[in-house]
């Protein structure tokens, strides 16, 4: 476990919760990582990296149906009303671009300075990411009511042992 | 007159969530996807403040800002710059960059409110539904300056209007009326001592029963730097000195939103009529031409088939009047409503020296000019 982890691994957890207070008026609290519930509306996860002092990806994962509330949410609109594609697509990435901005003015102002990478979302069933060997990962998970959320950090291994 | 809010955003959520927070202000917010759409959107509408992403792909809110800032156009137009990045050294970047704030996402729409407030006159939907004050009506005027002559300029120049003007030399009187009494508009000089006309926006702006007083400044043709700063500050427009009564009240008409399609619209005997007045100048296109389109539909929808443009009060045709006429005949034929003249014949004689003109039918009286629409 190395200091850089745990400082991006705080930075998830307040980003997260900061996001979806603001931007959603919702509440979501952190528990033990576990592989999400198999959704069958299918996955969805957005993702935005950031490349300089500090390299790394951050994933959030969300089941399709939870997807669609957070859409609603930040659209302030009724679940029924968002569409299954470009609604929901285009809220998860901008809430990783959020999550992940969130991240990335901290690690700045600790003196890592980067940049980010343009948000991606992929959509799929029972999706997962693998990372190359170079890689530190760490899972967190977060959870509102019957939902589960899951942010997984991906830190480009030279990051982590040059501190 | 609504505002026009831009959104520049990649992101299709942000721009929806704008849109949704500002549902309940007399607001037009467009939007656009990129840099390159964006700019092409504010050259084209003109809006009154620019809400732009920091990071975008295609052209970044740094580019877009840039360009804005080198047209003569646009560079007035107040930004307010959102952005997921809030680190020290990009907030240093964007207060460099000249934008008027900045917002970091994630935020709340109150605040998004607050900041687009502070510079632009928001006013609430249902207020606007409930009345929209005419030309003729009533209108109390707050003039701020120390120099009599042009406390007097202005109220000569709006002697022959049912406006009401009060004047005050300093800030703090100024302030003390605007709280105390009902101020429609307040009228400040920009050369008023330790810069008391924008420190009496920042006052009127930062309390709630008096953020919605428009401000409109006065200075002198050549303090651009002064009119561009007022306008930065969020001023609703500059007036140049020496006053001009017609400019002076074009731009009060436009900044309280007055109706005065009264003055040169109405419905008669089954025709629409246009009256074109005999001191024709740039305002008066303005307002005909905005009020045109809205008028022809509605005249069409009523079951009316005939436009007569009442032409015997002007006194020389001049390219703008033939323009406007054009304009007006065109919008009609669309419509299918069919379209003729009054004028004298000197005025005939005249509008036929321009060759658009030839198929125009032309008829001495309102009465001969339905006749021959039959």
């Amino acid at each position: 476990m190395n200091k850089q982890m745990e400082q991006i691994d705080q930075l998830t957890r307040e980003a997260v919760k900061e996001v979806f207070e603001t931007m959603l008026s919702m509440e979501v609290n952190p528990e033990p990582p576990s592989p999400l519930m198999p959704d069958p509306a299918g996955d969805i996860i957005g993702s935005v990296g950031f490349v300089g002092e500090a390299t790394g990806i951050i994933y959030l994962y969300a089941g399709m149906g939870f997807a669609r509330i957070i859409a609603g949410r930040m659209l302030g609109i009724p679940e029924a009303e968002v569409d299954s594609g470009e609604m929901v697509t285009d809220a998860i990435g901008e809430l990783s671009n959020m999550v992940v901005g969130y991240v990335k003015s901290r690690l700045c102002n600790s003196g890592l300075p980067c940049i980010l990478t343009i948000p991606s979302v992929i959509r799929g069933q029972q999706l997962s990411v693998e990372g190359s060997a170079q890689v530190t990962r760490r899972a967190i998970g977060f959870r509102n009511c019957t939902h589960h959320l899951l942010a997984e950090v991906l830190l480009k291994e030279s990051t982590t042992t040059k501190l | 007159m609504s505002i026009k809010i831009l959104t520049i955003d990649d992101s299709r959520t942000i721009r929806l969530i704008v849109t949704k927070f500002f549902k309940p202000f007399d607001c037009m917010v467009l939007e656009a996807e990129n840099g390159i759409i964006g700019l092409a959107v504010a050259s084209r509408e003109k809006p009154d403040i620019i809400l732009l992403d920091y990071t975008m792909p295609v052209m970044d809110g740094f580019e877009v800002l840039a360009r804005l800032r080198a047209d003569p156009d646009l560079k007035a137009t107040p930004v307010i710059m959102l952005t997921a990045e809030a680190g020290r050294d990009t907030v240093i970047r964007i207060a460099q960059l000249g934008v008027r704030d900045y917002l970091v996402k994630p935020f709340k729409g109150e605040v998004l409110v607050e900041r687009v407030g502070r510079v632009v006159s928001l006013r609430a939907q249902n207020a606007v539904a409930k009345k929209n004050k005419r030309f003729d009506d009533p209108i109390n005027i707050l003039v701020v300056d120390d120099k009599p002559a042009i406390v007097g300029q202005v109220i000569a120049g709006l002697a022959d209007t049912a406006w009401k003007v009060t004047s005050v030399e300093q800030y703090n009187q100024a302030v003390e009326l605007c709280v105390g009494t009902q101020v429609d508009l307040v009228l400040a000089g920009l050369s008023l001592p330790n810069d008391g006309a924008i420190m009496l926006y920042q006052h009127l702006r930062s309390h709630t029963n008096t953020a919605s007083i428009p401000m409109l400044g006065m200075c002198v043709r050549t303090a651009t730097a002064e009119a561009a700063r007022a306008q930065q500050t969020g001023f609703a427009g500059v007036v140049h000195k020496p006053i001009d009564a017609a400019d002076l009240k074009a731009k009060v008409c436009r900044t309280l939103s007055l109706e005065t399609s009264y003055k040169y619209f109405e419905q008669r005997d089954g025709a629409l009529a246009i009256k074109l007045p005999k001191d024709f100048n740039p305002t008066v296109v303005q307002e005909v031409s905005s009020y045109l389109q809205g008028q022809l539909v509605s005249a069409a929808d009523a079951g009316g088939d005939k436009l007569i443009i009442d032409l015997t009060p002007v006194e020389a045709v001049s390219l703008p009047v033939v323009e406007l006429m054009l304009s007006a005949i065109q919008a009609a034929g669309k419509l299918s409503l069919r379209c003729a003249i009054t004028a004298s014949e000197a005025i005939q004689k005249q509008c036929l020296n321009y060759e658009e003109t030839q198929a125009w039918l032309f008829a001495g009286t309102f009465e001969q000019a339905v006749a021959l629409l039959k």
